[in-house]
């Protein structure tokens, strides 16, 4: 984007362009049909001037008290009378004195003898039209008029093509603009199949029907898409190596602090040792978060297909390995379990559920209750948990999604991955996630809710994309 | 009990190894897979503890040949990776359960206790702590005085000391008591768990309702 400026436009460009050259072109027309009406109305009108003209000719006497005009008044009215415009004569004789007529009009340009000429003068301050004439005797006679009428004719002529000239433009203009939008319409469809994608979907872009002018960008955009897919994986597969790696350490090194703890220790050394082993377990709780969120954030091309699933049997396989830990917690862990089937990823939902339970228990102090339901509301499969816990600020709702954000001052030893790794899964399923209080003043209930299926295996067909090997 | 623990992790095989022996088993040691897979088809254990991730033969393989030999020893998984993918496989392979490291002296004693006591051959005496239980003679010692089960309640016993985890939903149990009624509803259920917890209580042995969802065994050793 230009700095301070619009961002460039195709377009407006192609618009401004086409528009621009339209007008110029019609403007081109329009004067040329101006000239020609004006020829047009000239040839129709000097005809007419013409008549007069050859009619005082005939009338003008030579004898013994010299050039006179000898035509009465009447028919002479009569010759140079018009409806529209101001009609004068003048003779000359050819000495170039004003035999008869009206002085104010302007001398004819020089002409041989016998010839009759058509030239534009002025009058006072109007514009006129002159038909001239040399007699063979050397006078000029010559009949002015006024331009009203051939104006008149001018302007309709002028008026009937511009209105015509006007329609084709406006329609050209129209077509141009249709034209444009039709032809930026596999930019527009580009641009929508981005938008719809999920955030992390690196599969490359079909634009198959995509025409040649941007087949060139898809594919340069593919191949950028690959190298991040690629880059992508190694990040993955080099996070869960790593994950990996580090839990056998850690289950050897927890599992020889708990041997010492056994044993009868010197308060100092046990309490040294408590603090190790507390330790070791966040170190191991984080390796194994790590290793989640590699998981869940894997490209959809590289995972397995989606099934369907029973949030309710996911919520069930949570309640066994959960339930003895929210006991020695002191929290009273319950279950409202209704199914609630949805198209999703059996290996990714338990580490959800895991997250969102775990999480409730580290901020639920004993005594507390904690109720993880699944369902249908409206058609709709969610499972949410929901805890007596301090709850989480309104304001705070939006960044405990965030990795590794703790909210500033809450005791317990959270790494502030629980909730990324069930933002991550949530998103993988094209879910939503909503924190709200437990009641309305405090407490947690955190509700994922799901995408409907109607559990049949055709629809979850059409989500199937190619598994990896694992 | 005789038991082979295989893992490559000198620190973490050494601890596994200490745990089984103070708990009075005979315990051998193979670091790989070939060798853990030679030592099964010469010898016999009672119990496996196999870790997945071995540099020759990985521990699914080993899984899968002890399984082909047709062989009873009982096999608990280690496993350092995605717990659910090789809990399935693993559990697909004929192994009876599973640990996801790292895990605690205590889970890992309570997994083995629960898999060798599976073993046990039904006329063996159970002891835990102030409850005895002779399974030939279907009869229970609370504090050494004897404690009348009815039958469903014996089996909710049973049930609860077979189980990995010894959390046990309504739905398994009414699975295993329909035998006995034709119907059985929740409420049924919850009279015959609340009949034994309140025989087993004395014996610092509690049954915790999970709301919702089922029960849990508390005893000394969880």
């Amino acid at each position: 984007m230009s700095e301070g400026g619009r961002p460039p436009s195709i377009r407006r460009r192609l618009l401004l362009f086409l528009i621009g050259s339209l007008v110029l072109m019609l403007s081109g027309a329009a004067l040329v049909t101006y000239l020609v009406a004006e020829n047009a109305a000239n040839n129709a009108y000097d005809r007419s001037l013409l008549d007069p003209v050859l009619d005082i000719a005939d009338n003008v006497k030579v004898d013994a008290a010299g050039a006179h005009l000898d035509l009465p008044k009447k028919a002479l009215d009569t010759l140079v009378f018009d409806q529209v415009d101001k009609v004068i004569f003048q003779i000359r004789s050819p000495q170039d004195t004003i035999i008869d007529g009206d002085v104010g009009m302007p001398a004819a340009p020089p002409s041989a003898a016998g010839e009759t000429i058509f030239f534009d003068g002025t009058y006072g301050n109007e514009k006129i039209r002159v038909a001239a004439l040399r007699t063979p005797g050397g006078f000029v006679i010559q009949v002015g008029e006024t331009l009203h009428k051939r104006n008149r004719l001018v302007g309709e002529i002028l008026f009937a093509e511009l209105a015509s000239t006007l329609v084709i433009g406006l329609g050209a203009i129209a077509l141009a603009w249709l034209a444009v939008a039709r032809g930026l319409m596999p930019l527009e469809d580009l641009r929508s199949e981005l938008l719809s994608r999920a955030p992390r979907d690196l599969r490359p872009l079909t634009g198959t029907s995509a025409p040649i002018e941007i087949a060139p960008v898809i594919s340069a955009f593919n191949g950028l898409l690959e190298h991040l897919r690629d880059a992508n994986q190694m990040q993955q597969r080099f996070l869960a190596n790593a994950a990996h790696q580090l839990r056998t350490p850690l289950a050897g090194l927890q599992m020889h602090l708990e041997l010492l703890l056994r044993r009868d220790l010197p308060n100092d050394v046990r309490a040294e040792s408590e603090r190790m082993h507390g330790a070791t377990v966040r170190a191991s709780r984080l390796a194994n978060q790590l290793l989640a969120l590699a998981k869940a954030e894997s490209s959809p091309d590289e995972s397995r297909a989606l099934e369907i699933v029973d949030l309710r049997a996911i919520a069930e396989s949570a309640a066994r390995d959960w339930s003895r830990e929210a006991v020695r917690r002191r929290i009273d862990l319950g279950f409202s379990l209704e199914r609630a089937l949805i198209l999703g990823d059996p290996l990714l939902l338990p580490e959800l559920v895991d997250n969102l339970i775990d999480n409730a228990l580290r901020y639920t102090p004993a005594g507390g209750t904690i109720t993880v339901k699944t369902g249908c509301s409206a058609g709709i499969p969610y499972l949410s948990v929901e805890d007596t816990g301090p709850g989480i600020p309104v304001a705070e709702r939006g960044r405990v999604f965030e990795r590794f954000y703790r909210i500033a001052g809450t005791p317990g030893e959270g790494s502030g991955l629980g909730l990324a790794i069930v933002q991550e899964v949530v998103e993988r399923h094209t879910g939503t996630v909503v924190i709200d209080a437990h009641d309305e003043v405090s407490g947690t209930r955190i509700s994922v809710s799901f995408p409907p299926s109607d559990g049949t295996r055709a629809d979850a067909a059409r989500f199937t994309v190619p598994a990896a090997q694992y | 009990m005789r038991i082979l623990v295989v893992e490559d992790d000198a620190l973490l095989a050494d601890g596994l190894i200490k745990v089984l022996t103070r708990a009075g088993h005979a315990v051998d040691h193979a670091a790989t897979g070939r060798s853990a897979d030679q030592l099964l088809v010469s010898e016999a254990f009672d119990l496996l503890v196999l870790d997945i991730g071995l540099p020759d033969i990985d521990g699914f393989e080993v899984l899968r040949r002890l399984r082909a030999r047709r062989s009873a020893t009982s096999v608990l998984v280690l496993t350092a990776r995605d717990a659910v993918e090789d809990r399935v496989r693993g559990l697909d392979l004929g192994a009876e359960d599973y640990l996801t490291k790292p895990f605690s002296v205590t889970e890992f004693e309570a997994r083995v206790r629960a898999l060798l006591r599976r073993m046990v051959p039904p006329e063996a005496r159970w002891s835990i702590a102030g409850l005895k239980v002779d399974i030939d003679a279907k009869r229970v010692k609370v504090n050494d005085k004897p404690v009348e089960l009815t039958r469903r309640e014996w089996t909710l016993l049973e049930l609860f000391l077979t189980r990995p985890g010894r959390v046990l939903s309504k739905e398994q149990i009414a699975e295993r008591l329909t035998g006995f009624d034709e119907q059985l509803s929740p409420n049924a259920i919850e009279v015959h768990v609340s009949r034994l917890r309140t025989k087993l209580e004395p014996a610092g042995l509690h049954i915790r309702t999970v709301r919702g969802f089922g029960y849990l065994w508390e005893g000394a050793d969880e």
